[in-house]
Order: structure tokens, then sequence, then C-alpha cells
């Protein structure tokens, strides 16, 4: 049994070809990432498997059952959850009323329940609000829990978003980018955070344009260049092959 | 350290309980008609505007709401002079009948957003003015059709009778008022009221946090059109007449001015405090005896209101988004605060 | 076929919203914003042309451009007065729908509730074999026409008309080429407004004046951006020519049904291409 999988995906706008032909499968537990230069297809891949964007041809399958062409929703329910390359927010909420918005998919009792404040609905939102706030200080968010979320800077606002995304309990979770408009610092620690999701069990897929980032968090890469992969294996070999050298040649290498 | 308002102690209880208790206690202290049915017309613009406040909170902006008011009241009165059923079966049925309109409805239209679903409530609204004015052998067109008060309910050692004043309106009005208020407070306290903000404030993400959209969206519309058909009903037979031209899309924007003025922050404060005042104050500019003054007046209070409410905000958020808002309360924290 | 006067009559109508969609159009695509009491400056221009008219003795055009600068200069005091103020674009809906009422009030107040009319400002009827029409008429389209070729050479051959284009595909983009859009929009306010008085103007001379005449070239100049596709200033034109004629001649045909044709029309097309028939990039 697969975990996901993609066989033979395209995806194309007009005669633009951002995605052709992906073979691509994850295994679970494993930090995935893929790397590219600008405009290889990388955000495609991600907005093809959550279901923003249809795949043109070929199919998504998670835990063998087909996922592509799905409502987003639907996948998300399915336990696939991602994080937006820009820092996408509830506009004005705060830091704990975003995860609590965020926490949707945890409360499996029906709405009758939390409608009429019953027992089950107290012990449920209990147990959910320890988790949000178990996953706040898992991310070092504390100190601002009553912070508007918009205010805070570039980088928390980074965590914020893949808190976010953690606390639907994701059997998979895809980041995009999740270190853009960092210095070395801030990603190494944005890094350490993705290693300790990862070793609650979290499967991860990560998509960055920064090799160096990548180099220490993958245990696996893919590498993708005009929307087709170019190579795939042990993050230290794949860096020396020649043709991804070539491919990202010019721009920045390790 | 944590610093934040907790927003329930800015409104105490009591304070709610005892504004509840003066309404109630209206009659008792004035018999006067005109108070009254001044009163009672605030009150079910309140209930609508609540209706419409819901779907905003959901992220929809419609401008439909007195559609469903004309619904819900055509139905009673349709159900009640052409076919002589009595008022309570009628007002129920009402309520059904524009919420059943409401989901069928928008289980088409909700797809679309922004400004586009604005301008198809509008369409709507017309629609259903224009059937309304033409449908002559049910609805009599523009001669309107004349609804009748309630039926006397007999309690066996008391009878009320709707027929000698106001009163028993009154009181049926501030029933509707507080189921309508204890429903969608309830609303905005549960997780229903967190998922519509989500739906609301970021679509995109909320569809990949698992949310289906139309189907929050399509329960907000709908839960709106009940209460608002009700609503219908008892402003089409507290004023014995409906015409077409009395719920069209002019109301619709009276109902949109009284949410934005009474504050958008909470969905029961918010819509009760801005329809009270401005309807209220538009019924006693009414009384000035130049031609047009009211309107400039209120216009003109309506663009000062919102030209002074610090960034957009309505009356009773001034004073603390209590309530309804998407809020956590400081007790489900109270645990982390030794560890700091 | 409907007799060549329905036509005309479609026609005129279409003049009329066809200016007014194009002011809606200009608006909102610069500020962002749709401004409800364009109806009110309508009804204004009808008002100002009706009394430069009667009571200053102004010829006609001189009248209609008086009209259009005054309201234009209200639309820009409305602007920076109100608009500016107030952020979000849901309190900026409220507060210009809080501004009909104050509108259409102090026209009451001061103009006073009875219609009035003018009488034929150009008399004269001109007769073709099959069908006459006034030169009122007449007038009317060849003023339209002319406000749109001058609309069309300031858009596409002045300085002012670049900035517009730009900022309405790329306001960001034209921000750093140095348009100050905060300028450009109250210019932007004041065309809106000003074309909205001269479709008031314009046809004042045909039908009665009241303070409530807004309503309805609002709403029809609504739908007719809707058809065109919101943002999008051909479609505006092309969405009020449309609806002018569907006004009229369907009116000739069905009656009331007209309307209603009108509104599921409106209904259908925002559903299924809510972009409108031009598609502009939508907002």
């Amino acid at each position: 049994m697969s975990f996901l999988e993609l066989k033979k995906v395209t995806r194309t706008f007009g005669k633009l070809v951002a995605l052709e032909d992906i073979d691509l499968k994850v295994e679970p537990g494993e930090i995935l990432g893929v790397v590219g230069p600008n405009g290889s297809g990388k955000t495609t891949l991600i907005n093809v498997i959550s279901g923003y964007f249809r795949a043109t041809r070929g199919e998504i399958y998670f835990m063998d059952r087909k996922i592509s062409g799905q409502r987003p929703d639907r996948i998300a329910q399915a336990g696939i959850i991602r994080t937006f390359q820009s820092n996408v927010l509830y506009e004005g909420t705060t830091v704990i009323e975003s995860m609590l918005i965020s926490s949707y998919q945890q409360y499996k009792t029906s709405h009758w329940h939390s409608f009429f404040n019953t027992r089950t609905w107290k012990d449920e939102n209990e147990e959910v609000v320890g988790r949000v706030i178990e996953l706040i200080k898992l991310l070092d968010l504390l100190n601002d829990t009553f912070l508007p979320a918009d205010g805070l800077s570039h980088g928390y606002q980074r965590l914020l978003g893949i808190a976010m995304a953690m606390i639907s309990k994701p059997r998979i979770l895809l980041l995009d980018e999740p270190t853009t408009g960092m210095n070395h610092e801030e990603a190494m620690f944005v890094v350490d955070k993705i290693k300790k999701i990862n070793e609650q069990g979290v499967t991860v897929l990560i998509i960055e344009h920064n090799m160096k980032v990548l180099l220490n968090v993958a245990t696996r890469v893919v590498v993708l260049n005009f929307g087709t992969k170019i190579a795939e294996g042990i993050p230290d070999e794949v860096m020396n092959r020649q043709e991804v050298i070539e491919a990202y040649l010019g721009t920045e290498m390790v | 350290m944590m610093t934040y308002i907790d927003y329930k102690n800015v409104v105490p209880k009591t304070i709610i309980a005892l504004g509840v208790l003066l309404i109630a206690l209206v009659p008792v202290l004035t018999a006067n008609e005109a108070t009254l049915s001044m009163l009672i017309l605030s009150g079910i613009w309140s209930v609508v505007v609540m209706g419409f406040t819901l779907v905003l909170r959901a992220g929809q902006f419609s401008l439909g709401q007195a559609a469903f008011m004309a619904i819900g009241g055509y139905t009673s009165a349709i159900l009640t002079v052409q076919m002589s059923w009595s008022f309570w079966p009628a007002f129920l049925m009402a309520g059904l009948v524009s919420g059943l309109v409401a989901l069928l409805v928008g289980m088409v239209v909700l797809r679309v957003g922004g400004i586009y679903f604005s301008i198809i409530t509008l369409a709507l609204c017309e629609v259903v003015r224009i059937i309304a004015q033409q449908w002559e052998s049910v609805t009599r067109g523009t001669r309107g059709l004349i609804t009748s008060q309630p039926n006397p309910i007999n309690l066996g050692f008391y009878e009320i009778n709707f027929f000698i004043n106001s009163v028993p309106y009154f009181y049926l009005t501030l029933g509707l008022v507080a189921l309508t208020g204890l429903v969608f407070w309830r609303i905005g306290e549960s997780r229903l009221g967190r998922t519509f903000a989500g739906v609301a404030l970021n679509q995109v993400l909320a569809e990949h946090q698992g949310m289906y959209l139309m189907r929050y969206r399509v329960i907000a519309f709908t839960v709106a059109g009940v209460f608002t058909g009700l609503a219908g009903t008892l402003y089409a037979h507290f004023l014995t007449v409906l015409t077409p031209t009395m719920l069209g899309l002019w109301q619709s924007i009276q109902i949109l001015i009284m949410s934005i003025v009474g504050g958008i922050g909470s969905l029961v404060g918010g819509p009760i405090v801005g329809s009270f005042i401005l309807y209220i104050f538009g019924s006693y500019l009414t009384r000035l005896e130049i031609y047009g003054i009211q309107q400039l007046l209120f216009g003109a209070v309506v663009v000062l209101v919102l030209l002074f409410l610090p960034k957009g905000t309505g009356l009773v958020d001034l004073w603390g988004k209590f309530w309804t808002k998407v809020i956590w309360r400081e007790k489900e924290f109270e645990m982390d605060e030794g560890e700091e | 076929m409907p007799p060549a006067g329905i036509w005309i009559d479609g026609l005129i109508q279409s003049c009329a919203y066809m200016t007014m969609a194009f002011g809606m159009v200009l608006v909102f695509s610069i500020l962002g914003i749709l401004n409800w009491t364009h109806g009110q400056f309508y009804m204004l221009g009808a008002f100002m042309v009706y009394y430069a008219i009667t009571i200053a003795g102004l010829p006609f055009p001189l009248s209609l451009l008086v009209a259009g600068v005054l309201v234009a200069g209200l639309g820009m005091l409305v602007k920076k007065v109100i608009i500016d103020n107030i952020t979000g674009e849901l309190y900026v809906g409220a507060a210009t729908m809080g501004l009909i009422f104050f509108f259409e009030g102090g026209a009451s107040m001061v103009f006073g509730m009875q219609d009035k009319g003018l009488a034929m400002v150009l008399p004269g009827v001109l007769n073709l074999d099959a069908f006459s029409v006034s030169h009122q008429k007449i007038a009317v389209v060849s003023f339209t026409l002319a406000i749109m070729i001058i609309l069309y050479i300031m858009l596409n051959f002045t300085r002012i008309g670049l900035a517009i284009r730009a900022t309405s595909q790329q306001p960001d983009a034209a921000a750093l080429y140095g348009v100050s859009v905060e300028r450009l929009s109250l210019i932007v306010m004041g065309i809106g407004c000003g074309l909205a008085a001269l479709a008031g103007g314009i046809i004042a001379p045909l039908y009665t004046i009241n303070p409530f005449i807004g309503g309805i070239p609002m709403l029809m100049s609504l739908l007719a951006i809707v058809i065109g596709g919101i943002g999008s200033l051909t479609g505006a034109i092309v969405g009020g020519l449309i609806l002018g004629f569907i006004n009229c001649v369907v009116a000739y045909h069905i009656s009331y049904f007209s309307e209603v044709v009108l509104f599921v029309l409106v209904i259908i097309i925002l559903l299924v291409r809510p972009q409108g028939l031009f598609g502009a990039a939508l907002k």
C-alpha cells in the first residue's frame, strides 16, 4: 500500500506546462524535500495535491484512495494539510483565535452538541484547547497567544501558519517554502521545529527554494525543473549530480 | 505576561438582564399605542437585522433580506386571507416556506461571492417584488392583501385578545426577538460561529482546513431565512396590510444600514441596538413637518456614525466585542498562568 | 417587430444608462467601491439642468456643462470628506447608501417633492418617411455620442487617461511609476459623478423630474455593469445598450415581464459567468 502517490500528474495553464508526467511516492514518516529553481512547478505541485488546482491529467492516490479531482476540504479531511507560500491568515484574529478556527477538524461530535453546550462538547473542547496550547508551546508562540496574528513578525507568522496546519493533526503536512524571507538563523529555527513535528510521526513534504535548508532537514529529495522530475534520492548524493547542478547553475548553489 | 480584555465583564449579565426586564415591563408602564407600535416594529426589524448579520458573518453580503420578509409575510397573508387558515399555523408555515426558499436559492446562489452575491440577491429581491405585484389573483397586486390580527387565544382563566390593544402583540414580538437572540447567541458561541468566522475571514484557508464553504454559507442563509420569514409575518399582520412596495430593495438597504451602524462584531447586541436606535430615531423624525428633512437627517446620522466610529466599528463594538465574536475566555487557559 | 418609435426610446434609455454605467465602472475600477449614490447624482444633474434653463436662462448645452461640473465637484467633496475617512469596503458601501437618503431628503427640501417637467428645449420634429423623431431625442443621442468620443480621447490620448488605465489594471505598479493614486481617484470620482449628472441632464427634458428619479437608473446601470462585466469599460457601454433595448423592446411585447427577464438574465449571467460578457480580470 502506498501512502501518497502521484501517477503521471500533469497540469497545464493554457499553453504553459507547469507539471509534466510527475510520478512521486511519499513514504510514511519521511521528510521529502522538493527543490527546483523558480518556476519549476514546485508550488503547483502542492496546489494540485491539495486540490486547489485540478490535475489536467493523471491521478493522485492517498492511502489507496483516489483524491485527485476532489474538493480541497475533502482532501483536507483525508489528512492532507498544507501551508501557503505567503502568510495566509484569518484576517483580524489573534493567534489563539486563528488556532481555534483552524481546529475545526478536531471536533468529532456534531454541531448540536456545541449549540446546546452539552457535557460532551465541553470535554471535547477542553481537550482541543489543551492541544492548541501544547502546539503553541511547541512552536514557541506562547508569548504571542493573545496578540493579533497579523502583528507578528514575518517569521512568527510563518510558524503560526505551520501551527494552524498542525492543529488539524495531518497525516501528511505539505509545507510551501516555510523559510522564505528569513535569514539563516531563523531558517534553522524553523527547520528545527519541522524536525520536531516529524518526530511526532507526521510525514512532511517540504517545498524549498533554498538548498541549504533542505539539506539540513530532508531525508529524501526530489528535484524539479521545468515541470519534470530530473532527480530523486538522498540529499547529499542528488546535489552532486551533474543535471541538478546544471539546472541550478546561475542561481544560488550550495 | 498575558494581557487581554475579558469581554465577559465589559457588559455584566445583570445589566443585560435588567434591560430585558425593563423592555418586558414596558406595557405595564405605558399603554400608549404609538410607543408600543414603535417598539414592536423595531423589534421586528431587529430580528431581520440579526438574520442579515448572521449571513454577513458567514462572509456573504446579502441585499435580499427584505425579500425573505416578503416571502414570509405573503405566505401567511395568503394562507390566512385566501385559504382561511388560522394565524398560528400560517405563522409557522411562513417561517418554513421562507427557510425552504432560502435553502434552495442559497444552494444555487451562494457559490458566488463578494459583490456578485450582493447583486444577485438584489435582483432576487426585485423579482419577488415584481411577482407579488403581478400575480394579482393571489396577491391582489398593488392593492395589497388585508391581513388580520391573530385570533384570540383562550387560556381558560384569561383570554389573550389581539384586537383590543397591542400588548399581546408586543409580547409575541418580544418572544420572537428573544428566541432569535438566544439561537443566534448560541450559534455565535458554538463551534458553528467559529466556523462561520473561518469561512468569512479567509475562504481559501478555511477550505484547505476541511471546512466545506457551501455547507456553512447555506446553513447561515437558511437560518437567517427562517427567522426573517417569521419576522415578515409579524410585520404583515401588525400593519394589517401588505403591498409589494413595502418590502423591497429600499428596505434591504435599511436593514444593511441598521446592521452596520449597530455593529457587526456581535450577532445579537449590535443588530438589536442598531435597529432600535435607527428605527426609533426614524419614526421620531417623521413627526417633523418639513418634507424631506427626515431622510436628510437619517442619512446624515448614518454617515456621521460611520465617520466617527473608530476604524469601522458599530455602536455596540465600541464598548467591547461582547457576546458573540469568536472569543476565548480566561478560564479555559488558566492552567497556563502558573507556568510563566 | 415593434414600431420604430419603441426602438428609438430604447436607444434614448440606453444612452442614459451607458453614460451612468460608464461613470460607475470608472469609479469602481479605480476606487474599488461601488458608489451607491450614483443615482442621486443623476437626479441632481437633472435638477440643475432644469434650474439652469428655467431660472438662469442658459442654453441647453451650457447648462449641461454647468450641471456636470457642479456635480463633479460635489462628488469630489463626498470622496474627500466621507469616503477617504472611512476604512473598509463594507463601511464605505453603507455610507454611500446612507448618502442616498441624505441627497433625496435634501433635494425634497430644496426643490420640493412635486414633479417638474421641462418644456421641449429643442422643439421640432424630424420627419422621415417611415417615422418621425423629435429634435430633442436626436440631441440626446448626439450629446451622448459626443461625451463618449470625448471620454475615448481622454482615456486613450491623454496622460490622465493613461494613468487611469494603468491604475485600473495594476494599482501597485502604477503607483510605483509615479501615479498619485490619491489624486487620480479624486479626479476619477469627479468624472464619474459628473457623468451621472450629464446622464440625468441629457434626458431631463424628456421625462418628469422629482427627487426620487435616481433609483431606477441606478439599478439599471448596476445591472448594465454586471452584464458587461464589473470593471470593464467597454462592458459598461454594451451592457447599457443591451439594457435600454431590453427595457423598451421586450416590454413592448410582454409588458412587466421584461423586468423579470432582465433580473433572471442578470442572475444567470452572474452564476455562469461572474466576470460578465466582457470578462475583465476579476478584482
